[in-house]
């Protein structure tokens, strides 16, 4: 029976790895298509919303299945709670890749305002990231979690900077303020997938080490610094 | 946990318990706390049920048993010879894995540990049963036949009907080996229920093979291997973070 149960946990473990595949491809996918409006690349990530959707069904579903039949303890209760997490993340991650190709999908004029720098730069940290959480939850090395806080506070600072910039060029011409408005979003997006990716690391940390953390830059509105955890 | 806060009662110091050249229990060192569940578990044989009879000596009645170490109660070695067990009994009463009322009636199960006792005033003996039947959660359901025998109620009434026997001479712990191994799952819940309410007054020590049962009614638990008590802590921290390799692998059915 717990030799079943195993069995069960580790295909569950592989499944959300796939997902957190598909969730990062669907990511990169929709910022390439931004940068250049390639529609057939939005309209794949727009296929793989569905798909990712199921994965998050599914997975939770043989969770629960998993909890009711064997009522696991300790660490792999740990693991099958953070399971549960993940996959409400992975799967907002890829509805806000879906986002970002329906905003190319919608675009009118069929070019940039100018080159785009910050957005695919974002999107690489971001990619980052959500790679190195599904990579610690694969081999439970946390290790690469330490500097998460200081990978959130560059991506937060560049929506800021992305904010700052389109409003000069609306100001600048009312003409472009579509397209700027678009670029505002997108970075909003993609800074909550980098908080999502921080969700994601903080599962694992709890999976790992049995302990809650909080992946926060403020020592104030921080209760469990990940950063003092490394530092001590 | 913090020590300022904790009540501690029952101190267990370097206990070894021996059945004759097995050595059942080795060295074991642990704080019960008042009014607190605490649990024992572990697998078969590694000695948590000798624990358990050790806390009212029990094991007294096993030849070949010996018994090393102290156990500090009230500022007494309970396990000194000059300690009487049967007073030590009264005030640490013990439910079974398997019901046992007497071949009596419901009413004469409770009030035969006050007749012992010498309390011969019906009224008395009355409140006591009263008393006793509700406190076990019992009084409802068989309050309007309390002259029936105890054998013709259920096996999980039967074992709240224990219980209030237990109840019914005053303990101040109450020591549970496997109460509910014989049960159905309602049975087991009304006596986890029971087991909730009790804690409000009395310490109880719990054997339990049903790691979930721990996990859901103890606040202290104690996980024990091949005779020794392996991790004691918060039952929170042991089911959610155990510290030690071997509960670990306990829990996640990793043994062997």
């Amino acid at each position: 029976m717990v030799k079943k149960f195993h069995k069960e946990l580790k295909e569950l473990n592989k499944d959300v790895i796939k997902m957190g595949v598909l969730a990062k491809e669907m990511l990169q996918k929709s910022v390439e298509s931004l940068i250049d409006l390639n529609i057939e690349k939005a309209e794949w990530v727009l296929s793989k919303k569905g798909t990712i959707a199921n994965m998050d069904d599914i997975i939770e579903e043989r969770t629960l299945r998993l909890i009711t039949l064997y009522q696991p303890m300790a660490s792999d209760m740990r693991e099958i709670a953070c399971i549960l997490k993940m996959i409400t993340y992975l799967n907002r991650i890829g509805r806000y890749s879906k986002d970002i190709a329906k905003l190319v999908g919608d675009w009118g004029e069929k070019r940039h305002v100018k080159k785009l720098i910050s957005i695919p730069h974002m999107s690489d940290l971001v990619c980052g990231m959500l790679d190195d959480a599904m990579k610690a939850f694969e081999t439970k090395d946390i290790s690469k979690f330490f500097d998460f806080s200081d990978r959130d506070d560059t991506i937060d600072e560049l929506r800021y900077s992305i904010f700052r910039e389109c409003l000069s060029y609306m100001m600048e011409n009312p003409k472009v303020i579509t397209r700027c408005t678009n670029y505002i979003m997108i970075a909003r997006y993609l800074e909550r997938c980098a908080d999502h990716s921080c969700k994601i690391a903080e599962k694992i940390y709890y999976m790992v080490k049995g302990v809650r953390v909080e992946i926060d830059h403020s020592s104030e509105t921080s209760k469990f610094s990940l950063k003092d955890r490394f530092n001590d | 946990m913090s020590k300022e806060n904790s009540n501690k009662v029952i101190h267990v110091k370097n206990v070894d318990v021996f059945y004759g050249n097995n050595h059942a229990i080795k060295d074991v060192t642990m704080d019960i706390e008042e009014k607190s569940v605490t649990a024992f578990i572990g697998p078969s044989g590694c000695g948590k049920s000798t624990l358990l009879r050790c806390l009212n000596r029990m094991n007294d009645e096993i030849v070949g048993c010996k018994t090393n170490g102290t156990i500090i109660w009230r500022d007494i070695d309970i396990l000194s010879e000059e300690v009487d067990p049967v007073p030590l009994r009264r005030k640490a009463g013990m439910v079974f894995q398997k019901p046992n009322p007497f071949p009596k009636s419901i009413y004469d199960n409770i009030a035969y540990g006050s007749r012992i006792h010498g309390i011969r005033d019906k009224d008395k003996l009355d409140k006591i049963v009263e008393k006793s039947l509700m406190d076990a959660a019992l009084f409802g359901e068989v309050g309007d036949r309390l002259e029936a025998s105890a054998m013709s109620l259920s096996g999980g009434q039967q074992q709240r009907l224990c219980i209030a026997r237990t109840l019914a001479i005053k303990p101040e712990i109450i020591l549970m080996d496997e109460p509910c191994s014989a049960l159905d799952p309602i049975a087991t819940a009304k006596i986890e229920d029971l087991i909730n309410t009790l804690k409000k007054k009395y310490t109880v020590v719990i054997v339990t093979h049903n790691m979930q049962q721990a996990a859901r009614i103890s606040d202290y638990t104690g996980f024990f291997y091949l005779g020794e008590l392996i991790e004691f802590g918060k039952t929170k921290q042991i089911f959610e973070n155990p510290k030690e390799e071997l509960t670990e692998n306990y829990m996640t059915g990793r043994f062997g």
